[in-house]
């Protein structure tokens, strides 16, 4: 019995130790790493809109989503935002960039954990680049009759993709016809 | 000699996925590229030698019948610090081996190279059998990815080696491509072995 109770206490220590470890290479790391993603998404903005300057808002639903304004004129140049779907094997995250008109300019998917060789290839530039001059009417892949051609015959990864853009697109233009947001 | 020794078993004698048939759960799933073969193999290698090193350690001090959760707890600590670490300070890598450091926890390979050898060897020996390991590991991954690669898109390391107007063979990057692959490359294996 006594045995036991010590296996049990020696594994107790080994988990202890590694809890404390991790626990402070945590504390370390953390901070660094969150405004690393931080910087990695304010130059991915900047690259889909170059040249504007970027304010955040707010939708009514708490997402938020940035206006591009040309820094001399004032005039709005486009939207930005983070369009979220689960695909596949993982939460697609996707950032948008789209003129006043709400046509896209520019997507870049930046979260993803697809298959390999399959759903992963939605990062690839062959990918991604045909989204640009897309909206909300042809923002479907090709098997829901849009214009989105699709990575493999399943069309998960490519649906997940086009349906989050377009709900993104539609929620940004709803929220800015109310008039709400300033 | 032995450290040439411990070394070398693992390309080909005890090769971890042909001969010993371990980390199959990686083998399976990166092979659809060349690129994910190298980073899973290098990632998995410098893991291994650093567990290695540690179970090697530690091998006094651990009771033998709560070896495997201690085993356990050290790898997955580990394994969680190197991705922190990588992603706080090596981004650039991080980014294109990120996504096999979370698989190297439930790589059999560490923790069936802990439990065979580490836990009975010094740290010197345990040192030469972590990178034969790792590097029949990666040598392994990349024939298979090579072969699964060429099939299923046509390209190797991304260059283009077949004719464009080749319709690729999508089956080969699919799950049932690897089991192909896996068991033609494992009976070829066993059939040069028995010749000798």
């Amino acid at each position: 019995m006594k045995y036991y109770i010590k296996l049990a206490l020696i594994l107790f220590i080994f988990c202890a130790v590694a809890s404390g470890i991790l626990a402070y290479v945590n504390t370390l790391t953390a901070s660094v790493i969150a405004e690393r993603k931080a910087q990695e998404e304010i130059s991915t903005r900047e690259e889909l809109i170059p040249g504007a300057v970027f304010t955040e808002a707010k939708t009514a639903d708490g997402t938020s989503y940035f206006v591009a304004n040309n820094p001399e004129t004032k005039e709005v140049l486009g939207y930005s935002f983070i369009s979220e779907e689960i695909g596949y094997s993982s939460t697609l995250r996707t950032m948008v960039g789209v003129d006043k008109d709400f046509n896209v300019l520019a997507i870049r998917v930046i979260d993803q954990a697809e298959t390999p060789g399959l759903g992963a290839n939605c990062v690839l530039e062959s990918f991604t680049h045909q989204f640009t001059g897309m909206n909300k009417d042809n923002l479907k892949v090709d098997k829901d009759g849009g214009a989105v051609k699709s990575l493999s015959g399943a069309t998960i990864t490519s649906r997940a993709i086009a349906n989050s853009i377009r709900n993104s697109i539609l929620a940004v233009q709803s929220e800015l016809a109310t008039g709400v947001s300033q | 000699m032995s450290f040439i020794k411990e070394l070398s078993k693992g390309i080909i004698k005890d090769n971890p996925i042909f001969v010993l048939v371990l980390g199959m759960c990686p083998t399976l799933a990166v092979t659809t590229s060349v690129v994910n073969a190298l980073g899973m193999g290098l990632a998995a290698t410098f893991v291994l030698i650093c567990s290695n090193i540690i179970i090697s350690l530690i091998k006094n001090i651990t009771p033998s019948k709560i070896r495997i959760p201690v085993y356990i707890v050290v790898i997955a600590a580990f394994v969680s610090i190197v991705d922190m670490v990588m992603s706080a300070y090596l981004p650039a890598l991080h980014k294109s081996l990120g996504l096999f450091i979370p698989l190297i926890v439930v790589n059999c390979i560490i923790l069936g190279r802990a439990e065979a050898f580490a836990s009975k060897n010094n740290v010197f020996l345990s040192i030469a059998d972590a990178i034969g390991m790792g590097l029949g590991f990666t040598l392994s991954l990349s024939v298979v990815a090579t072969i699964r690669e060429i099939l299923g898109a046509g390209t190797w390391l991304g260059m283009r080696v077949v004719a464009s107007n080749y319709d690729p063979m999508l089956i080969a990057i699919l799950a049932p491509g690897a089991f192909i692959t896996l068991g033609f490359l494992m009976a070829l294996m066993n059939m040069l072995k028995e010749k000798k």
